[in-house]
């Protein structure tokens, strides 16, 4: 065991602010709320415990529940698939020799950074806004723009947008994942007269089908776990009609605008075990798509 | 670069412990009490200058303010009071402030009075108001009604005769319809806000059908035939042209924030909220807004009631009771301070205060004032204090009226829906 720390110690010591960030601020709250999922908890008075009541009222009875479900399954599943397209797209277009490759990286980069932020979704309001930037660039070419926010149809779009409008970290790590096919391939393939689309299954997908994988994973959960945007967007309520009901927007409302704290308690462990289900599905398909270059298959 | 030993690492975070451990140098500090109310740029300007007035006057106490917006406000005091650091002194709105005596993060006032708590001026009214099961909980700081605020500038280039066509104290739905559609024929501009998810035009409205929002019981008050008749009411004024579009008013619908109302923004004529706000909304406006009641019936029984909208309340975590109830009371009393914060918080409840004011008014709170004076003695009596839920009836309300305003189902079945799920909100509140 000291042997095993001795060699080890810069690993953990570069570890240690997550590792004491976990077990002094962020276990103890998570077992408390595995604890207050099971009671009636208003903040004031004292929890009462109420076994799997929570649960059972979930499941038979809360119809925003399951709309939330709706919502959130919805989000992840469009945005999502687009969103790691168009970081394919955009990381196989930087990745020709391009002059000032640097820069454009850079640049794509930033709406990740900016993407998640209260502000971006402020402007997001004004852009998509009956009188917005989007509707003056319809009516410039005759067009009449919908109520983009305020039309249960189109409101959870505009999210979906906002989303794929961050496919920053992907991109770089599609770019990352391209750089590492090896070019002598592509060539081979070129002399048997294979063209782009050919390459591009034949090749690219295959060879980068980890990172692939890997982004998938990512996203996916940041999906699930979307909030800022959905929660400014609709005035925190989940508005028009709960068409931007996103669960987390869900979770938020019950906890803090009703104050069922133990509700919203269960609500987060529904969630967990939903990302976790969903991330098991995700590495149990890979078997049959994903290969890694070192394994002898 | 050196090695990072064992020994360094446990150095430098044993002396961040340490240092965190340490407590603060102990100053001689003031006695520090925090006010947090929610505001509006115009009230946050007023509450700090008050502050600063009150520090000045007071040396060795040191009073903070802390200020959100309405939508945030109770999100940040719940926290609190799961965390026990509520500031001293909140400012509470009646219906609310049931929940939080009933919870007890807001403490009675009763062994501060007429030590540092001075209420010898207030009206015997707005004592009562703030006082549940014999206990005084609650210092009101301003009377408040139910107002509709329209643009007169709009109003007359339409032709509308404040007085004759148009009176602003006694009209008619129908009256209302006739003239919004005049607005928006002349001006280009909706003749009213549309109401439609709009909960206080329908509490008003359930009273004019002499009904209650709740039954003695605590169940839920409107029928049917109430949901459905405020929603078609509306529906027609929508409907001829008096209102912006039905989707523009969704997108409105539980929005607190002034900016954004259409008398604001330039797409309404007239707006329908609580008389106190006058002046916030006026400060943000170019042209004069004038003060009506809420549109009636042709029965015209009273809807709207006179009750105290705002008070400070002292929470159950004040490290400094009497420190905090003596800056209450300056609130309520010194007349340098209330001369700052004026009517923007309502009619003060205390006499001296209001004949102190009364010359320097600004012409928003004149036609406050006047609006007050006028609708003596023809509002509806106060209600008993809302069931717990009643906040979620009243959001489930705005969530189910848009798809109304949207046209997506009929309103029967849209009112039903609303009533069922009311009623179920109560049975698990």
């Amino acid at each position: 065991m000291h042997k095993f720390l001795k060699r080890n110690f810069a690993g953990y010591a570069f570890l240690s602010p997550w590792l004491i960030g976990f077990f002094f601020l962020a276990i103890g709250p998570i077992l408390a709320s595995l604890y207050l999922s099971f009671t009636k908890y208003n903040v004031v008075r004292p929890p009462q415990w109420i076994g799997l009541d929570n649960y059972f009222y979930m499941f038979q009875m809360d119809q925003r529940f399951w709309k939330a479900l709706q919502v959130t399954f919805t989000f992840v599943t469009v945005s999502v698939p687009l969103k790691l397209m168009f970081a394919l797209f955009v990381a196989m277009a930087l990745d020709k020799g391009i002059r000032a490759i640097g820069w454009y990286r850079a640049l794509f980069y930033l709406p990740s950074i900016l993407g998640g932020s209260i502000a971006v979704a402020i402007l997001w309001r004004q852009l998509f806004n009956y009188d917005g930037v989007i509707n003056s660039i319809l009516r410039l070419f005759g067009g009449d723009g919908p109520y983009w926010l305020s039309d249960p149809k189109y409101s959870l779009w505009t999210l979906i947008v906002l989303a794929i409008w961050q496919f920053g970290s992907p991109m770089l790590i599609f770019l990352a994942g391209l750089r590492a096919i090896p070019q002598e391939l592509y060539e081979a393939a070129e002399i048997d007269a294979a063209g782009p689309v050919r390459k591009f299954f034949a090749i690219t997908v295959p060879l980068l089908a980890p990172v692939i994988f890997f982004n998938l994973v990512l996203q996916m959960i940041e999906a699930f776990k979307s909030f800022s945007g959905a929660f400014i967007i609709s005035g925190g309520t989940g508005a028009p009609l709960d068409s931007l009901l996103f669960f987390t927007v869900y979770l938020y409302n019950e906890a803090f605008s009703f104050l069922r704290m133990g509700y919203a308690s269960a609500l987060a462990w529904v969630l967990l075990l939903i990302i976790a289900a969903f991330t098991a599905i995700a590495f149990w398909t890979s078997k049959y798509w994903v290969h890694y270059e070192n394994e002898r298959g | 670069m050196g090695k990072f030993t064992r020994r360094t690492f446990l150095s430098v975070t044993g002396s961040a412990i340490a240092l965190s451990a340490m407590p603060r140098l102990a100053f001689a500090e003031d006695t520090a009490v925090r006010h947090f109310w929610w505001g509006n740029p115009e009230r946050d300007k007023r509450t700090f200058a008050v502050i600063d007035i009150y520090n000045s006057k007071n040396p060795g106490v040191k009073v903070s303010g802390e200020t959100l917006g309405f939508a945030d406000y109770f999100t940040k005091l719940t926290t609190q009071i799961a965390g026990g650091n509520m500031p001293d002194v909140i400012q509470q709105g009646y219906g609310v402030l049931f929940e939080y005596i009933a919870n007890g993060a807001v403490v009675p006032l009763d062994d501060y009075v007429g030590k540092s708590l001075d209420i010898s001026k207030m009206d015997q009214s707005a004592i009562d108001a703030g006082t549940v099961d014999g206990k005084f909980y609650a210092l009101s700081i301003g009377a408040n009604s139910h107002m509709a605020m329209y643009n007169t500038r709009l109003f007359e280039e339409a032709g509308v005769n404040i007085g004759e066509t148009f009176d602003p104290y006694a009209y008619t739905y129908d009256q209302l319809k006739d003239i919004a559609k005049a607005i928006k024929d002349a001006t280009g501009v909706a003749g009213t806000d549309d109401n439609t998810a709009d909960y206080q035009n329908f509490s008003d409205f359930t009273v004019q059908k002499g009904a209650n929002l709740y039954n003695e019981d605590g169940s839920y008050g409107p029928t049917q035939e109430i949901v459905e008749e405020y929603w078609s009411t509306w529906g027609s004024i929508r409907d001829a042209g008096g209102t912006p579009p039905g989707p523009e008013s969704a997108a409105l619908a539980g929005v607190s924030e002034l900016s954004q109302l259409g008398v604001v923004t330039g797409k309404s004529a007239m707006t329908y909220l609580w008389s106190n706000q006058l002046v916030g909304v006026q400060g943000l406006m170019q042209d004069t807004l004038g003060a009506a009641v809420y549109p009636n019936t042709p029965d015209m029984i009273p809807g709207s009631v006179i009750q105290p909208s705002q008070f400070v309340c002292l929470t159950r975590d004040s490290a400094n009771p009497e420190a905090a109830t003596a800056y209450m009371s300056a609130f309520v009393n010194d007349l340098d301070m209330t001369k700052v914060l004026g009517l923007e918080r309502g009619i003060p409840s205390n006499a001296d205060v209001r004949a102190a004011l009364e010359p320097d008014l600004s012409p928003a709170e004149k036609v406050s004032v006047d609006f007050f004076d006028k609708i003596q003695g023809k509002t509806a009596a106060l209600p008993a204090p809302p069931p717990a839920g009643a906040g979620e009836v009243e959001q489930t309300f705005e969530r189910l009226a848009v798809s109304v305003l949207l046209g997506e189902r009929s309103i029967p079945e849209v009112a039903t829906d609303f009533l069922n799920q009311a009623k179920a909100i109560l049975a698990r509140a």
